[in-house]
């Protein structure tokens, strides 16, 4: 049994067109019986809502509203002449709440399936480095520059960092300081990477909504949002010892999805043992 | 190996931060110091824990009920107003004269916005489909010339393709040799073992004519709809969705996975990513191991 609402025609651009009839008055209801054998869910069209202004984004509408009704309730309530009765109470707490609710909507449906991802954005001053140490072999060397390029062209990711066995390979957007030579940066980066600990990390970190952290880690680059730490275990039966590590960070909150992280864990995989 | 946010918070929360709605990392505001005795150890990690955000892990395990709810809440705080007003003994008309006329009305729009908004939730929600698990044989081969990188770096690409992915068998063609057929398999009729991969049939085919001619990785999102499905007759009979992936100009990765439009884009990616590499490490080694043929005469 299927209850579909119609709006006709079905646009996602709500413009004044010809065939006025693509309002929200005229809604019917069909009830039909059908043989859903999948699932029984409700089948709903409804018509989206929007401005049609570029840039402007449709899903924060309910905090918009839960802002300004909110606001109109409040100066309601403190222009209502003196004695306020009971029941204007109930109902503006009632209001309060549901205007609290509202403004928290767009936030709750950031993390349904299907939401949009933002955007990750690139910094604008800095400019990218791609820094690999010199000891290791020209097929490792081969495959880390092959890593973090598809690191940051697959994924919302524009620093990467990987280490293995103390040797580095940077690339992306880093804030350290300019005028070093390749090999220069390489220690620095290490010194830095060694007082922050990373190499001890033992279990995958993620931060989707990273805010600045103490000095160490100050070779992020500005704007990073979200951060994603995964350790190369060297030997599965010997969990306790890392071999190195994946850092990847972002400038987008939220940037690395459940099949994101298990994709970065297979790149980091390929580097284990 | 799915990466969770695994470490406990070990911290002292201070517990005013937690009010307010947007979680952020609250750092500590003293870090851990774990003493390292000797220089060689690596220094210990200091520096912020993750830290669990109990709604988006009540959002993400509870997807229908959270897109629901705003339909909830919308739909019984209607309910309450025209209650209120009926309890109240005052008459339920909607006209702004008196300030309970207003507050009423705001409330109104409120739960109208939030009954809109669980309605829209609803319709874009993302359609589940359910996995089919694939009839055959479960097979593992390997071409045995293959030197131990190379296995490795194929054994690699099983591996993160079945873990990222619903991808449920792999074949990989190059130079005319079937270098890897691992995962499901379809089970041959006649002695209920593996279907062998007939290279010279396959190239041969349309499929794989159409994949090096375009030079781009081919997704066929539901198999059954395809009529050059016989010409893939070593995956499993129900396998739902296919990647052609080419290997360059030489070979071709046939990737079966067991959901229909199982791939998503930023799976196509990565598999053209790896297709790329692989076809680097490949070619390399072929053209190697012929310039060491041709050597020997």
């Amino acid at each position: 049994m299927s209850i579909r609402i119609c709006n006709l025609p079905f646009n996602s651009s709500f413009a004044p067109q010809p065939r006025a009839r693509v309002s929200s008055r005229s809604t019917r209801v069909f009830a039909r019986t059908e043989n859903d054998t999948q699932q029984q869910q409700l089948n709903l069209s409804v018509l989206r809502f929007t401005f049609g202004i570029p840039g402007l984004d449709e899903s924060y509408l309910p905090r918009w509203l839960g802002y300004g009704f909110g606001s109109l309730l409040l100066l309601n309530h403190f222009s209502a002449s003196a004695p306020i009765n009971e029941p204007q109470l109930r109902s503006e707490a009632l209001g309060i709440s549901l205007a609290a609710f509202s403004i928290a909507l767009p936030y709750i449906g950031k993390f349904l399936k299907g939401s949009v991802v933002e955007q990750r954005t690139l910094p604008e001053e800095g400019e990218q480095v791609f820094v690999i140490s010199s000891n290791i072999g020209d097929s490792l060397k081969e495959d880390l520059a092959w890593a973090t390029y598809v690191l940051l062209r697959n994924t919302s990711t524009i620093a990467v960092l990987i280490s293995i066995q103390g040797e580095l390979c940077v690339r992306g957007y880093w804030n350290c300081p300019d005028q070093m030579s390749k090999a220069q940066l390489h220690d620095w980066f290490k010194k830095k990477v060694d007082e922050i600990g990373l190499a001890d990390v033992k279990e995958t970190l993620y931060f989707p909504q990273y805010e600045g952290s103490s000095a160490s880690w100050d070779i992020l680059p500005d704007g990073t949002r979200s951060l994603f730490v995964q350790p190369l275990i060297q030997d599965i039966y010997e969990p306790q010892k890392m071999d190195g590590f994946l850092l990847v960070a972002s400038t987008a909150g939220y940037a690395y999805s459940d099949k994101d992280r298990a994709w970065i864990g297979a790149m980091a995989e390929k580097f284990r043992g | 190996m799915e990466a969770r946010i695994i470490l406990q918070i070990q911290i002292p929360w201070n517990p005013n931060r937690q009010s307010s709605r947007r979680p952020s990392l609250h750092l500590p505001r003293s870090f851990i110091r774990a003493s390292s005795s000797t220089s060689q150890k690596p220094r210990s990690y200091k520096g912020p824990k993750p830290s669990t955000n109990l709604v988006a892990d009540f959002i993400s395990s509870n997807d229908d009920l959270a897109r629901s709810l705003p339909i909830y809440v919308g739909g019984a705080s209607l309910l309450a107003v025209l209650f209120n007003r009926t309890v109240s003994g005052i008459a339920p008309v909607a006209d702004a004269s008196s300030s309970q006329s207003r507050a009423d009305l705001l409330a109104l729009g409120l739960a109208v916005t939030n009954l809109l908004t669980g309605l829209v939730w609803l319709s874009i929600r993302p359609k589940s489909i359910t996995p089919v698990n694939p009839e055959g044989v479960d097979c593992k081969v390997v071409d045995s010339d293959l030197p131990v990188s190379i296995v490795s770096e194929l054994l690699w690409a099983w591996e993160s393709l079945k873990v990222a992915t619903c991808c449920k068998s792999l074949v990989i063609v190059y130079n005319g040799i079937c270098l890897i057929q691992i995962g499901m398999v379809a089970e041959s009729p006649q002695d209920k073992k593996r279907v062998i991969v007939n290279t010279d049939k396959l190239m041969q085919g349309s499929v794989y004519r159409g994949v090096m001619k375009s030079k781009a990785q081919s997704y066929l999102a539901n198999l059954s709809l395809y009529p050059g499905r016989s010409e893939l007759a070593f995956l499993p009979a129900n396998t739902q969705a296919v990647i052609l992936q080419p290997l360059g100009d030489k070979g071709i990765a046939v990737i079966g996975g067991n959901t229909i439009r199982g791939f998503t884009s930023s799976d196509q990616a990565w598999i053209s990513s790896i297709g790329e590499k692989l076809d680097a490490t490949l070619g390399r080694y072929f053209i190697d191991s012929a310039e060491g043929s041709r050597e020997n005469y």
